[in-house]
């Protein structure tokens, strides 16, 4: 998904480069940014395949069964009334994610659940025994201690390890 | 995974784990120190000075005292002395507390830099080569001194003994002494602690400590927790004569109401334990596996039974966890004290810790259990330890045999199901399993290649004879024939006259 997001945008920007470039020379320098077409009825669903691709609960549902069969991954109160700041919690919590994939790499079974209780930041995660345990304490000390430098905040992390991957039906 | 335990007591693998968390945090710190640039953005307010990358350059440049004052707070060894240093040849002087404070810090951190010094649990040995180079500076600074105070003296001695000058520490006492100042509480731990180095036979190393606290009684300083500290680590260095040394000197401290903490006296000290901030000398993990496991070995050998009970409950599993030998000291306090109907509870701490695979301890055990007769509940459950016992025997983890049968082993375990067995109203199928596993036992014997006793015989066969069941009896003799035992014509005597056989059995 991201390869072909990262050609379509390349092709794009070229083709915008181009046209504003001929636009700039009618003495109005306006560039535009855009990304690719990122269409809302195919995201994050995983379409019917052949019947060999596993999925997981998370993964199984749409998102239109976030509320109804599903919970939210991310959980913080600035999305409520008069409350502001949900910009930069998107971004730390997508920075988080990434972090977390990467730090974790292979194991992690599912997806990252943040959630934000006053200053305190809990990640919770679902991890595969791929390591032993203590190569888990040691990432997740070193995780703990660099997120809360970087944010400034208490972090937790809540780890909860199975076996494999939990399947929840082949598509 | 093991389940993750959360109790506070540090077995091996909690230790482990531990370790390995701080180890990763001293990975992150040493990145975001390393890069401080993009830790620098402040979310937070109020401003948190610990999240912050750490700021290890000193602030102020110029040379002054302020700049001196907050190199050694940030223990920059060698550019304290160098300030310093610079601040003696421009000229101006340095005030008496600020030297001594430099002093302190190079005693105290052998004249390299401490930064290196932040894992946990490691202690960096000091070369002589830097006690040498630390000596120097050190003098010298101390010579530059005009009138050193008891704190300068104090900080030098220190120094010294830290870093193995001992007879140095010494003559440097002697110069304190002549220029008649009194040395304080520290001084003379440290003296205490040097005075072992410096004397060769024992009786000398003691004058010499007998000594130092009668001068410490003169000059009116009292003697404080790490004194007795110091004289009784040093009586360790001085063989039996410490040993007996060692009580007298106790009841001193007691007298002058002092907390102890020593491996001698073991029953007393925990009482005191118990008492105020004495449980925070307890020092690591490691020295209080050390403290707790002869904590124990003393409690088994000289209380009763019910004190060491209370004692275990209360420490086993959260303060502590047991060795094996701790184990077998406990198995043996029961013995004596005649309380085996206690074993049961002992097996499943056992088996909790994970001791059931060492050979020795269950031997033991069994050992105990079939030694003498009990009355019903107790032997009862004695069987069920004996089962449980005899599946960790079978089945090892993945096929391999943890634990190999003995003769003796395999005897004390059947007589003990056979104990357990005399029961007026036992129901068949008891007895059944019971006689499945019976025979069982013998063909294990066949298979191990060991050969029951003929004790053992007899009870199988009056056992047998109890639940007349006549095709066991005849099989335990062919048994005892295919072993070429010299009893089995007593046994075929004896079948012969309790059972009545058909003719095929004769």
């Amino acid at each position: 998904m991201s390869k072909n997001m990262a050609t379509s945008l390349v092709r794009q920007t070229k083709l915008l480069s181009i046209v504003s470039s001929q636009l700039n020379s009618a003495a109005c320098f306006r560039n535009i940014h855009c990304t690719a077409a990122c269409l809302k009825n195919r995201a994050a669903r995983i379409r019917v395949g052949k019947g060999d691709k596993s999925v997981t609960y998370e993964q199984a549902y749409h998102p239109h069964h976030i509320g109804h069969r599903k919970g939210w991954l991310s959980q913080h109160t600035s999305n409520l009334q008069g409350e502001d700041g949900a910009a930069e919690r998107v971004v730390e919590d997508v920075f988080i994610r990434r972090f977390m994939y990467g730090t974790f790499h292979g194991c992690l079974a599912d997806e990252v659940v943040i959630k934000r209780r006053g200053n305190l930041l809990v990640i919770c995660a679902v991890m595969i025994q791929k390591l032993l345990p203590s190569k888990f304490y040691f990432l997740i000390g070193y995780t703990v201690e660099l997120l809360s430098h970087f944010y400034k905040c208490p972090v937790q992390i809540e780890m909860q390890t199975v076996e494999e991957k939990v399947v929840y039906k082949y598509l | 995974m093991k389940t993750f335990l959360t109790l506070t007591s540090f077995s091996p693998t909690q230790k482990l784990f531990s370790l390995s968390q701080e180890s990763g945090r001293n990975a992150a710190k040493y990145f975001i120190n390393t890069y401080p640039k993009y830790f620098q953005k402040d979310y937070a307010q109020p401003h948190i000075p610990c999240l912050m990358p750490e700021t290890l350059e000193a602030q102020i440049e110029e040379a002054s005292e302020a700049a001196l004052i907050e190199r050694i707070r940030m223990r920059k060894v060698k550019a304290a002395v160098d300030l310093y240093d610079q601040l003696l040849q421009a000229g101006t002087s340095v005030s008496l507390d600020v030297t001594n404070q430099l002093l302190d810090l190079i005693c105290f951190c052998g004249d390299h830099d401490p930064a290196q010094e932040n894992v946990p649990e490691q202690r960096n040995e000091e070369t002589v080569e830097s006690s040498i180079e630390n000596n120097n500076n050190a003098e010298r600074i101390f010579a530059l001194l005009s009138e050193p105070n008891t704190h300068s003296y104090s900080a030098l001695i220190r120094g010294m003994v830290k870093y193995g000058a001992y007879s140095k520490a010494f003559s440097t006492y002697t110069d304190l002494l002549n220029n008649r100042l009194k040395a304080d509480v520290q001084t003379f731990n440290a003296l205490i602690i040097a005075a072992p180095e410096v004397k060769e036979k024992y009786n000398e190393k003691w004058e010499l400590i007998v000594d130092l606290l009668k001068q410490m009684a003169e000059q009116k300083v009292k003697p404080n927790l790490l004194t007795l500290n110091a004289v009784l680590k040093a009586l360790r260095r001085c063989g039996t004569l410490g040993k007996s040394q060692a009580f007298p000197v106790i009841s001193e401290m007691k007298a002058l109401s002092i907390g102890l903490l020593s491996d001698h006296y073991l029953l007393l000290v925990h009482e005191l334990l118990g008492v105020g901030e004495n449980w925070r000398l307890l020092g690591n993990d490691f020295q209080q596996n050390i403290y707790y496991a002869r904590f124990f070995s003393l409690l088994c050998m000289m209380e009763n039974i019910d004190v060491m009970l209370k004692w275990y409950r209360d420490l086993v599993p959260s303060v502590y966890y047991p060795s094996s030998n701790i184990m077998r000291d406990l198995l043996q306090a029961l013995d004596t004290d005649n309380r085996l109907d206690l074993i049961p509870q002992i097996w499943k701490d056992i088996k909790q810790l994970g001791h059931a695979n060492r050979q020795n301890l269950v031997e033991e055990l069994l050992i105990l259990m079939a030694r003498e007769k009990h009355n019903q509940e107790v032997q009862e459950s004695f069987a069920e330890c004996a089962l449980d016992i005899k599946k960790i025997y079978d089945t090892g983890d993945r096929g391999k045999v943890l634990l190999s049968w003995t003769a003796g082993s395999l005897s004390d375990l059947i007589s003990v199901l056979l104990a357990a067995h005399r029961r007026q109203d036992a129901c068949t199928s008891q007895i059944f399993f019971l006689f499945s596993s019976f025979r069982e036992m013998l063909k294990l014997f066949k298979t191990h290649n060991r050969v029951p006793s003929e004790e053992l015989l007899n009870r199988f066969l009056t056992c047998v004879k109890e639940a007349g069941e006549v095709n066991q009896a005849v099989e335990l003799v062919q048994i005892s024939a295919g072993f070429c035992l010299p009893e089995t014509p007593k046994l075929i005597q004896r079948v012969q006259q309790e059972f009545e056989l058909t003719e095929q059995q004769r």
